[in-house]
């Protein structure tokens, strides 16, 4: 490497040099605990996959050049310097972790492997040795916000061609629009995805709660933090951001995307807007008696997205949700706080058949515990958890059908 | 010899208080420097008052009992014992009267408590001997064992082995003269050299000089990190 | 409705989010450069997607059809 770069990279490692990074860094005992926490650990019993053996790629080069003891006496702390080699290491720290945070529920410290791996992507950009495709998923998000513009006529047809299907399930009354856009003073402005069905099932639940909602030009899921790029990551949230505020919408409401939902609520800062989850807006629809549902047949349980519930304290919603609309609710795990990670987070499942073989190796614990849930139907809140269940379940020959909370919400909507 | 012995007992120990109560202050001093992240980082559900969970969390190690309760044991034997020698050190010190209530011919606890924390220093030890903990382990990990292990074999050696040697000849009151002589700044090492186990003292001394040496630049920082860090996972 | 000749042909009807643009990045470099690749989608959200994608990774969307709730691109790989 040259020292050019490696000077860089040294930099862009200060930057994110915050007190609660330093704490992360400085405190590990190393005492293992969090090994059998990860679920590509619990899966294959390789040392690599142990959480503070990942955070530990990161350390040694922290020790390197910002510590004391890791400049006179590098041999104690095993200290290195960036290399390619090191890079490489890093590169694979990074992309087997999916930034669960189960491991923080076990370490007696509290020590965040996601914060730490969260300088492996940075020096990884930095180097120019990013996963591509997630750098680009992000280019392409930023552009598309720098010229909404030129997007948008073709956006509006897309949409309007959704519009049959929202109608087939809910009618509307004459005058009001199925999928509005661009409404402006409208109560809610709701953040899809680009897939249909992302906007449809929210689109029938909304109009049957009368929200007077508005959609996004924009998609929720924020391919900046997948990639780890804190500047892309704002960037791709100010879209959002600004579309709220020109709107003067009192909610954004996020679809049914975990990281989309945890970047949104925790980044967007001080804003005359709240930030709430899908979830959490049907769950309140239903408290308030806005639309009315009847319980579905057949056996379900609920995986609870890491970024949605861990990490965003989403526990209680899905499950009163789902205690109105299914006759049979089984949990997956007896605390959610525990709950085994899909094993697509952290941008695996976006780098699509490339982290393929990766993800099913190192889900075979949530495939065992999706299992013995004996239920029929595994139904979730996240899109890409979505994605990897069905490959899990493919995969492993499970049987399940694998459902979003929305769209099983839709379904069990009976008129007033 | 004895010019050795008085260098250990008595400039390398003020050295080692120094370097490790400014190091100390400048690793806090580095974190408060640092700039803060706005993001909330916590894991849920939340509980109130964030402050008192997280310092149970950091006190009474939960997650540990629920995951590795033999390990929870070693820990919580390991901390206790560190803290009552903390406190039986300070009561050396003859002057603290408030911590004066059991008299005592030689130390307080009269070294089981040092044995009890050798057993579990050998726990650590034996748990770093074996996959995966092996792997995660790093020179550091073991060399701070070793220098605890060795600390407090000779520090509990002064008690529960001194029959062996003249042991008369040093007691409670000459370890207190030669503390007080350090506190008050004129230095003496009279009261506790020449004695057939003086030896041991020396000894039990520079590995304890090397630990509040290594304290400030090593992972021994846990001790006071841990509480702002469950602070954060808290909320 | 002109019939345009591609050297390849992607489905990429009802995927999950970021599939459709994952997939054409994939399929692009399968062909050589100054061919088109011909893609269907059913998103809604590809109709934004899909020309930012061109722009960033420098290709040309050089016909967009639209029938039967699909819409189809045909790109030519230009780099």
């Amino acid at each position: 490497m040259e020292a050019s770069l490696r000077d860089e990279l040294v930099r862009l490692f200060d930057t994110k040099l915050s007190r609660q990074m330093l704490l992360n860094l400085e405190t590990c005992s190393r005492c293992g605990l969090c090994t059998p926490a990860c679920h590509a650990y619990a899966s294959m019993p390789l040392p690599k996959y142990a959480p503070a053996f990942r955070a530990e790629v990161v350390r040694r080069i922290y020790k390197r050049y910002f510590t004391a003891l890791g400049r006179f006496a590098p041999v104690l702390g095993e200290a290195k310097p960036l290399t390619d080699a090191a890079l490489e290491e890093l590169r694979e720290a990074a992309y087997s972790c999916t930034g669960c945070r189960r491991c923080m529920v076990y370490c007696p410290f509290g020590i965040d492997t996601q914060q730490i791996m969260s300088i492996a992507k940075l020096l990884l950009i930095g180097a120019e040795a990013a996963p591509e495709i997630l750098s680009l998923l992000a280019d392409v998000s930023i552009s598309k916000g720098e010229s909404i513009e030129t997007f948008k006529e073709g956006f509006l047809q897309g949409i309007k061609r959704l519009e049959t299907q929202v109608v087939a399930r809910w009618k509307v009354e004459a005058g009001t629009t199925p999928i509005p856009t661009e409404v402006e003073g409208a109560d809610m402005l709701y953040v899809a995805l680009a897939g249909a069905h992302s906007i449809i099932p929210a689109a029938v639940v909304f109009n049957a709660a009368r929200e007077n909602w508005t959609l996004s030009f924009f998609e929720a899921v924020n391919f900046g933090a997948f990639v780890g790029d804190p500047g892309k990551t704002q960037l791709i949230l100010d879209r959002i951001v600004r579309e709220a505020l020109r709107l003067g919408v009192k909610e954004v409401c996020i679809c049914e995307c975990g990281t989309a939902v945890r970047v949104a609520k925790q980044l967007s800062g001080t804003q005359p807007f709240r930030v709430v989850s899908l979830t959490e807006v049907h769950a309140r629809y239903l408290r308030e008696g806005r639309i009315r549902v009847k319980k579905l047949p057949g056996s379900h349980t609920y995986h609870d997205p890491c970024q949605i519930a861990r990490n965003g304290g989403v526990y209680d919603e899905p499950r009163a949700i789902l205690g109105r609309i299914v006759e049979d609710f089984r949990e997956m795990s007896p605390d959610p706080k525990y709950n085994w990670c899909c094993g697509g987070g952290g941008g695996l499942v976006a780098m699509g058949e490339d982290t393929l073989d990766f993800r099913m190796r190192s889900s075979r614990v949530k495939a065992d515990q999706i299992r013995e849930s004996r239920a029929d139907v595994v139904v979730t809140a996240c899109e890409n958890c979505h994605t990897q269940l069905e490959n899990i379940n493919a995969h492993y020959g499970l049987g399940k059908e694998v459902k979003f909370l929305s769209s099983l919400l839709a379904d069990a909507l009976v008129a007033p | 010899m004895a010019t050795l012995n008085y260098l250990i007992l008595v400039p390398m120990v003020y050295v080692a208080v120094a370097v490790f109560v400014c190091g100390t202050l400048w690793r806090v001093f580095r974190l408060l420097r640092s700039p803060r992240l706005a993001t909330p980082l916590a894991i849920y559900p939340v509980k109130k008052p964030g402050w008192l969970y997280a310092a149970g969390d950091a006190l009474l190690l939960p997650t540990v009992l629920r995951h590795n309760p033999l390990l929870w044991l070693a820990l919580a034997l390991f901390h206790l014992g560190l803290l009552a020698l903390c406190i039986g050190h300070l009561e050396l010190v003859a002057d603290i009267r408030w911590l004066q209530i059991v008299p005592h011919a030689i130390f307080l606890g009269k070294g089981a408590v040092g044995l009890a924390m050798f057993v579990c220093l050998l726990y650590f030890l034996s748990r770093r001997m074996v996959s995966p903990t092996k792997e995660l382990s790093v020179p550091e990990d073991f060399l701070l064992l070793v220098l605890l292990l060795l600390t407090v074999l000779f520090g509990a050696q002064m008690d529960w082995a001194r029959n062996w040697y003249d042991y008369s000849t040093m007691s409670v009151d000459d370890y207190r003269a030669y503390l007080w002589s350090l506190v008050t700044g004129k230095p003496s090492i009279a009261s506790v050299e020449g004695a057939g186990h003086s030896f041991m003292l020396v000894v039990h001394v520079f590995f304890a000089n090397l630990l509040l040496l290594a304290f400030p630049f090593t992972k021994l920082m846990h001790a006071i990190f841990t509480f702002a860090l469950n602070r954060i996972r808290r909320g | 409705m002109s019939a345009m000749e591609y050297a390849k042909e992607l489905d990429l009807r009802n995927l999950p989010c970021p599939m459709p643009v994952v997939k054409i990045s994939k399929g692009i470099k399968e062909v050589a450069v100054g061919q088109i690749v011909k893609a269907v989608t059913t998103d809604p959200g590809a109709l934004t997607d899909f020309p930012a994608w061109a722009k960033t990774s420098g290709n040309q969307i050089v016909e967009t059809q639209e029938a039967s709730g699909e819409v189809r691109f045909f790109i030519k790989r230009l780099k």
